[in-house]
This record gives C-alpha cells, structure tokens and sequence, in this order.
C-alpha cells in the first residue's frame, strides 16, 4: 500500500513538473501575471476574406492566436479577449452584415486583424459613424489606407509598389517602369498610378498594364507592357497572376532583358519554388514588414506564439505578421488606458487615435494612428530577391518617397516622429 | 449548304473586320506578336469548345462542368506530382480520374434528366461545376502552385512570338480531335448512333439505338477531353481551380460559334475569339474591356444564326 502510494505520487509529481514545464515553454504576451485571465470578456472584432480565389484569414489566425497567448498569459487588466471573427467572402453584403453583427449587435470596442479586399471599402462609412477604429493588418485598397477611422500594419500594394520601384530605380538603374497591376478599381490604377506619379517626380518614364484578375490571358499583359518601351517590370498582383506573368516572361525567355522586382505578394515561402529556378537571383521583391527568418523580438516572438496558439498549417506569411503585430499594438494601447474606461467604445478610438511612436522589429518605422484622414503609419521596408528556394535580403529598411507619401511626412512631423 | 456557307463568310469577314480596325496603322512585327499570342490562348478556348460540342452532339447536355472536372483532374496531377509520382502517370491519371468523374454524372445522374429541356440539363451541370469547384477547394486551399510540363521548356519563334511545344501541342491537339471526333462520327458504328441522338432522340430511341451505352460512351470521351483541357489550362493559364472552373465560359462563347454542332467552326471560333482578344490591348479604348470580347462575338453569332431559325436551347420539339 505505501509503494502504491509513494508510486501515485511520483506519477503525480512527474505529471505536475512537466505541465509546468510545457507552461514555461509557451510565450507570454502582454503584462499580465501568467494566470489565464477571469472576468468580463472585452469584445474584439475582425473581418477577413476568404473564398476563392483568395484567402486573407491568416492575418485574423495571427491576431486570434496572440489574443489567446494574452488570455492564457493573464489578460488586459486581467481580463480576457473575446475575439470574434467574420469571414466576408468576398461579397461586399456579408461583409456589411459581418461589421453591423460586431459592431452593432455584439459591441465591440475595437476591430483589429481585419484583411480583405473588400470589407474596408464597405465598411469604412460605418467604422466612421460609428466612432470605431479598426486596426487592420491586410488593406489592399485605396479606401482602408484613405480612412479615418482604419489604419492598418500593413503597406498594400501602392507603398509596397513604389518600394520596389525606388529600389530598381536607385540599385538596378531603372528609367523605365512597366507596373502590371490589377484591373480593379482602387487597387491596380491608384498603385501603379502612385508608381508613375514616383517616376515622373524623378524625371523618369512609367506607365501602367492592368489586367483582369480572372483573365486567362496574361501574355497580351506582358506584350503591352513590353511595347510600353519599359526596361524594368514591375509586377503588382496576387501571387497566382503574378507567377502566371512570369510563367509567360519565362516562356519568351525574355529574363536578362528586363529588370524584374516585384510587390510583397510575391514575398510568400512557396514562391521560389513555385517560379523554378529559371527566376533565381533575377526577380526581386519589396518585403512590407521584417523578413520571416528576421532574428529581431517580436518576429521570434510572433514564429513562438503561432507555434504555440495557432494551428500547423495556418500560414506564417506577412499578413500573419502584421495580424500579430496589431493585434499585440492594440494589446499595448489598452493595458496603458485606465482599466474603468476599457469597456467604453469612444474611450478606446480615442486611445487608439493617440498611439504614436509604438516600435516594433516587425516594422521599420514607428506605428502611429492620429485624427487624420488617412492612415499608412508602415511605409518603409525591405527588398529581397529569390535565392535558391528562399530569399536573400539586398537592402535594409528604407524608407519611400514620392508624391503620395508627403501628406503622411508632414502628419509625422506634426506628431513629432520626425 | 448555301446559307451555311453564307453564315462562315460572314463571320470571316466581320472577324478580319474587327482585326483590321484593332491594328490599323500598327507596325506589323508588333500585330504578329499579338495574332500569335491570341492564336495561342484561342486554341485553348478551342479546345474546351470542342470537348463541349462532342458531348452536346450525342447527348444534348451542355456540360457546364467540364472546366471544375478539368481543374480537379490538374490539381490531383499536381498533387501526385508533388509526391513524387513519375510524371506520365500523373498526367494519366489526371485525365483517368476526370474521366471517371464524368462516367459517374454520365450514368448515374444524366439519364433522369434525358427528358427534360436542354436548359434543364445545362443547370443540373452547373451544380455538378459547383460540387466539384467545393470538393476541390476542401482538399486544395488556396496556395501558391505552380503545374507546368517538360514541353514548356521547348519552343520555336513564330513572328516574333516565341511559343512553347505546350501550345503547340494544344493547337494540334484541337485540330487532331476536330478531325479524329469528326471521322469517328462518320465511319464507326457508335458515331453513327451519336448523330442518330443528336438528330432525334426519340426516334433512335424506337429505332433500337441503345442510349444508355451510346450516350455513356459520349460523357467518357468528353471526361477525357476536360481531363486533358484541364492540364492544358493548369500549365497555360495558371493551377488556381476556380478560374479554370470558369474558364468554360469563354469555352461556351468558342461552342456557340460552332453553334454547338460544328467541330470545325469551333476551332474557328475559338481562335478568332482568342486572337480579337488580344488585339484589343493595342486599342487604348478597348482594352479595358477584352475580357468581354467571346461574349460579344457569341452574342453576334447567335443573333446572325438565329434569324429566322429554331431558337437554340429549342428541345427536342
């Protein structure tokens, strides 16, 4: 009988040492105490779009599984995250519903993680009138980044586009950029126009080849865009169209001719191999946020907490980056508010409105939000081109310039980041 | 005979109509690279017409399908590929498996709607599309893919257009069906009861014609068709499964040009499709709205064909 018991407790001490061990083994996020957090949930909401062709969930995967690091590491206060997330499929009704059922219906004090082509250009009317923030982690559109009450950790196509012209145009000797975006209103013509308007202001030559995204022929694309005179491409589509251009590049063998960069869809792990090695060391790519393998905190910290919080297979890409770096921005804003006033939906705008000079490895420049009209706080970055069956970084953070940034310095300046 | 011959003479020349007024004043090195492009992408819109037109011709189903059963068949290629199959067997078993895909709808699904209108059938198709696109989609989530064949890395330069064996292939392979479909329907027996349901299907019904058989052998050959048209568009276009779903719409425009009948008019339609297409990039005023060219031209077509004629879609009446 005392075997018997001398051998329960050893099972039980054995248990109990390695429970604490895998406890020690997980990340914590935020200041709390390391208890899982108790009490009055605070409502969080985020949208996301994912229907075919396209899938933006890993910017919300990324912010539920920090929101659940928070949680299990001792909350906000104390208190735990309730975050609720709507997929808007794409469909410009879902996406109203899905902000009215979170906005309205449960009261949330903030979205954040939010990634969709369209739920931004639905939905900013009503973030307005509601007096709602969202701290989005995925715009792509003229109207999520032109909105006073979005501001995202994202750079979107525009930023991302100019970034990898200045690279071509101050690395490899561009006078002539070919920018071949999307056939979508506020999407393809406001980036590559951005990309023009950068190479104008330079005395340089630009122009712009927009194609249907479902379009099956991409070689008409690429033909315009040769007969455009342009010596440097600069391809500005998802990644599938994009790979498709180049599929077509490959197939007239027309590599050496042109310089080839590339916005961040292309900055993805399963692109090198998708392209082959025909494309190695020749197509180069504007990063928005820190490379995958970058060594800085929060980049560990984001791979650990995604190890630790999310599922296997949900993607570690940029959108997941900046979702985590949302949502750990917005944890930051409300551990520093008064905890009576964290429940109050215009409190917390306001508090998110004031955030300036939030730092991260993840990002090059400081995160701010202010009461503007327009939000791009990350407009600095990096470029890598495709190395074998990864990337290789040929320039540290470096910051754009162009027309459509000069509102945004003078913001900065205003708010004494500058 | 007259009137059909009438009908191609026209098309041909509001075809090189649209072409001349596209390219008026264009240097001829750059309108060669145009033409070639758009033959290429038009042998594709080809290809899927003529898969489209086969089985409507024994069947009366206009298999809205065929492009969800093509996109599976490449994804599985591609799947099997990516585990190391050799890659013959993966293209085998692509064009096996849509085969299969289309024996089953063929068999089991098909002949309780023999009776009904061809639009009737046409729909039930589409939730065979939408199945399909779902089941796939399940099993593939949206990724960076990339299909692509040995014969992608051969290619010869024609007016200035380098083109790959791959599309070379296409076009051959379009014309090779045209008249290989074409002679089977002429001398072998099946081929013969073929044109018999395509012409009355209630009277090869009392002559003795045994539907069930003939048409089942009408839904493989168009599964083995989509099958191959599937790999075709994932090395061509790109392996994203719903754009090669609804790559069978332009595919329909090419069929009704054919006014889904004629093989040969298809091959026809679909590669001015392809090449009116791309020659409206070079009109600054137009090329926005290239994507819409095959509707226009089918749309055409339909108005040319149907004066003073039975309506298409008209039944069996």
């Amino acid at each position: 009988m005392k075997r018997l018991l001398v051998l329960g407790l050893a099972v039980l001490g054995a248990a109990t040492l390695s429970g604490t061990a895998a406890a020690q083994d997980k990340p914590r996020c935020g200041a709390g105490n390391g208890t899982a957090a108790t009490g009055a949930p605070i409502k969080v909401g985020g949208i996301f779009g994912n229907a075919a062709p396209g899938d933006f969930s890993s910017a919300t995967d990324a912010a539920k599984a920090f929101f659940d690091c928070v949680n299990a590491s001792g909350g906000i206060h104390g208190r735990p995250v309730q975050y609720m997330i709507e997929n808007d499929q794409w469909n410009p009704e879902l996406a109203g519903q899905a902000a009215s059922k979170l906005v309205r219906d449960e009261g949330v004090v903030a979205m954040v993680g939010n990634a969709s082509f369209v739920e931004m250009s639905v939905n900013a009317p009503l973030y307005a009138r509601e007096n709602i923030m969202a701290m989005a982690s995925g715009c792509a559109v003229s109207e999520c980044f032109e909105s006073s009450s979005i501001v995202s950790t994202n750079q979107g196509p525009l930023a991302s586009s100019v970034g990898a012209a200045i690279y071509a145009v101050e690395e490899l000797g561009a006078k002539n950029i070919s920018c071949i975006g999307l056939a979508i209103p506020s999407v393809g013509n406001w980036s590559c126009g951005a990309v023009e308007e950068y190479m104008a202001s330079k005395g340089l030559a630009g122009s712009s080849v927009l194609l249907n995204p479902a379009a099956p022929d991409v070689n008409s694309g690429l033909l315009e865009a040769i007969a455009s005179g342009a010596d440097t491409m600069l391809v500005n589509l998802p990644a599938g169209l994009a790979i498709a251009v180049l599929g077509s590049a490959k197939e007239q063998d027309i590599r050496d001719t042109y310089k080839w960069i590339s916005s961040t869809p292309l900055y993805d792990r399963s692109v090198p191999g998708a392209l082959g090695e025909y494309w190695d060391g020749a197509m180069f790519v504007n990063a928005e946020l820190t490379p995958f393998d970058g060594t800085g905190p929060d980049n560990v910290h984001w791979l650990s907490v995604m190890d630790a919080y999310a599922k296997a297979e949900d993607p570690r890409d940029t959108f997941s980056q900046a979702g985590y770096l949302s949502a750990k921005f917005f944890t930051q804003m409300l551990e520093a508010m008064d905890p009576g006033d964290i429940d109050v939906r215009a409190k917390v705008t306001a508090a998110i409105k004031a955030i300036a000079g939030y730092r991260s490895d993840l990002i090059c420049g400081p995160y701010y939000v202010g009461e503007v009209d327009r939000h791009m706080p990350n407009h600095a970055g990096t470029m890598v081109k495709v190395s074998g069956a990864g990337f290789e970084v040929v320039r540290e953070c470096y910051e754009y310039e162009g027309p459509y940034f000069a509102p945004l310095i003078e913001a900065e300046k205003k708010f004494g980041l500058r | 005979m007259q009137k059909h011959i009438q009908s191609v003479s026209a098309y041909v020349v509001l075809m090189a109509a649209i072409m001349t007024a596209l390219t008026w004043a264009m240097p001829a090195k750059i309108v060669g690279l145009f033409v070639v492009s758009g033959l290429a992408v038009g042998s594709l819109y080809a290809l899927g017409g003529i898969g489209l037109v086969v089985l409507y011709r024994a069947t009366g189903v206009l298999n809205l399908g065929a492009g969800a059963i093509g996109a599976f068949s490449v994804m599985l290629a591609w799947q099997l590929d990516v585990r190391g199959w050799p890659a013959p067997l993966t293209w085998l078993a692509a064009i096996g498996v849509a085969t299969g895909l289309s024996l089953i709808y063929g068999r089991l699904i098909a002949p309780r709607l023999a009776w009904r209108d061809p639009v009737v059938k046409a729909v039930a198709t589409l939730g065979l599309a939408l199945i399909v696109l779902g089941v796939t989609a399940f099993l593939w989530e949206d990724d960076v893919r990339k299909f692509s064949l040995p014969t992608d890395e051969v290619g010869v330069t024609i007016l200035g257009l380098r083109v790959t064996v791959t599309r070379l292939i296409v076009a051959c392979a379009a014309v090779a069906i045209v008249v290989g479909i074409s002679l089977f329907l002429a001398w072998t027996r099946v081929g013969l009861q073929m044109r018999s349901l395509a012409n009355d299907r209630d009277l090869s019904a009392l002559l003795g014609v045994p539907i069930l058989r003939v048409e089942t052998q009408a839904w493989g050959i168009a599964g083995a068709i989509a099958g191959f048209t599937g790999l075709m568009f994932g090395d061509l276009v790109r392996l994203e499964p719903t754009i090669i779903t609804f790559l069978v719409i332009p595919c329909i425009a090419a069929a009704i040009c054919g006014r889904l009948h004629s093989l040969g008019l298809v091959l026809v339609g679909g590669l001015s499709i392809g090449v009116i297409e791309s020659l409206m990039t070079l009109s600054p005023t137009f090329k926005s709205v290239r994507s819409m060219a095959p509707f226009v031209i089918a749309a055409l077509v339909l108005m040319w064909m149907q004066r003073g004629r039975r309506p298409l879609f008209a039944g069996d009446q």
